[in-house]
């Protein structure tokens, strides 16, 4: 019990950087998330097909790959970056492709007949979009947009291999130096139960505010 | 109003439609349809389904594409222009949204916005579209569910109101973009029988304030009772037309008579 408690200000700071992490990449690939699916469903030829390239290929490459990459590779191409930055920055672009099918799937769900309505009434389609159809996918989202959220956050743990002071990569250092691994282990298990717990519940208020009966 | 021996109204065509014809892919759904609808004239489409009637009101504010025939609103062309070289070009996206705005369509599944109370969803357009100031537009929205009997559902969502209501609600969401001809496209069908009486009450003030109508529905009689001119429809294809008194007694094509013996038999074990 002390040994927890005489880590806990150690492991407060890399929960710290963990929540710090889970909010940069959430927001990123949020907006990425909308921006892509609009252009993938919208777009001209070429913007649809530069979308489904990044998409390919973020699905198809590990995260701790990508981690590697930006860490290990972009410093010989002169690149400097912030290893928080870079952290936020590659899996923020990550789950954007996980974000891109959240929205596109919730936009496509809105029955055709909101479009045919909101045409008639002579709207043009981006106003469609924002006044009508990303209004009512915002609330079809909800449930795998916060699916996806808490992968976002259980994702942010592979930052700490390339040594980024997350609540992982600190609880490590602590098992490291009091071999013991269930206490602080356990803790930092808990640190993301609660933080995930909380972002489901959250959801599930949002869910419920947004009812409307269809 | 006084009409002719064809049944048409003595005022100038809202609505013309030329020698349209359209293709779903190798299937002809409308094979050269020529009418027009007269200002303040109400004209009531019936037909079997599969006749062409809805997706002849659809192509005329484009939410169909058409390949051959014009359509005029007010002597503007829908959708498409011919260029110099005597293509036929569609026309930009915001000309077809400037022009749908000037007619308003009623859908038989309501399609309110959901999101939205019933009176955002009536000044929704108003807004949007015409730039009306959002304060304007309320009240211009609360007096017209007023019209439509709706005053103290002005803050419902539409999924609290019942389907009469709701239909309610939409063709007071499209009177409000103040149009030159309203479209009604079977908009009773998914109405449960006590409830469409309160809907057809509504349509029938419109006629008789001069609205141009084109309704497409399976409400004989109230077809018989207000429409200025019916027109029968089959196989994509004007069969007859007339008055409805006309039309209705004295039937002269062959599938004009089996349609209205078949209403009128209903349903029979």
């Amino acid at each position: 019990m002390d040994l927890i408690f005489n880590s806990l200000p150690l492991l407060a700071r890399g929960t710290l950087t963990t929540l710090y992490l889970s909010a940069g990449a959430i927001v990123l690939a949020t907006a990425l998330g909308v921006v892509l699916a609009l252009l993938q469903l919208y777009g001209g030829f070429i913007l649809r097909a530069l979308v489904e390239v990044y998409l390919y290929v973020v699905r198809g490459v590990p995260l701790l790959v990508l981690l590697f990459a930006m860490y290990y590779a972009l410093p010989y191409a002169n690149v400097q970056i912030e290893p928080i930055t870079g952290g936020i920055a590659v899996i923020g672009l990550y789950f954007g492709a996980f974000m891109t099918e959240v929205v596109r799937a919730a936009v496509l769900s809105v029955p055709r007949g909101q479009w045919e309505a909101a045409r008639a009434v002579g709207l043009t389609t981006p106003r469609i979009l924002l006044d009508v159809v990303l209004m009512q996918a915002v609330r079809m989202a909800g449930p795998p947009f916060v699916n996806t959220c808490i992968m976002v956050v259980k994702g942010t743990s592979l930052v700490a291999i390339i040594g980024l002071a997350d609540v992982t990569y600190v609880g490590k250092q602590i098992v490291e130096r009091t071999l013991a691994p269930f206490e602080i282990f356990g803790a930092v298990a808990l640190v993301y139960f609660v933080i995930c717990f909380g972002l489901s519940r959250l959801g599930q208020y949002f869910e419920r505010r947004l009812n409307y009966v269809h | 109003m006084s009409t002719d021996a064809s049944g048409s109204l003595a005022a100038p065509a809202e609505i013309e439609i030329r020698g349209v014809s359209k293709w779903f892919g190798e299937h002809k759904v409308l094979n050269g349809i020529s009418t027009d609808v007269k200002r303040g004239e109400a004209l009531v489409v019936i037909g079997p389904s599969g006749s062409g009637k809805t997706t002849l009101l659809r192509c005329i504010n484009l939410l169909e594409e058409f390949q051959e025939g014009e359509i005029r609103i007010g002597g503007d062309a829908m959708g498409y222009t011919v260029d110099a070289g005597g293509r036929r070009v569609r026309r930009s996206e915001a000309e077809i949204a400037r022009m749908r705005a000037k007619l308003g369509m009623v859908f038989q599944s309501f399609n309110l916005f959901p999101h939205l109370s019933a009176l955002r969803n009536v000044a929704l357009g108003p807004v949007r579209v015409l730039g009306v100031p959002p304060q304007e537009a309320a009240e211009q929205a609360a007096a017209l569910l007023a019209r439509v009997g709706l005053a103290d559902k002005a803050d419902a969502l539409p999924g609290r109101l019942s389907g009469g209501q709701q239909q309610r609600v939409a063709i007071a969401r499209a009177l409000a973009m103040k149009p030159k001809a309203m479209l009604f496209d079977e908009v009773t069908s998914a109405l449960d029988p006590e409830l469409v009486a309160e809907v057809l009450d509504v349509m029938h003030q419109l006629v008789q304030e001069g609205m141009t109508m084109v309704i497409v529905t399976h409400e004989m009689a109230f077809a018989q009772a207000f429409a200025h001119r019916v027109v029968f429809m089959a196989e994509g294809e004007i069969v007859e037309q007339g008055e409805p008194a006309r039309v209705f007694q004295d039937p002269q094509s062959k599938r004009l008579q089996a349609f209205l013996k078949r209403f009128k038999q209903g349903y029979q074990l």
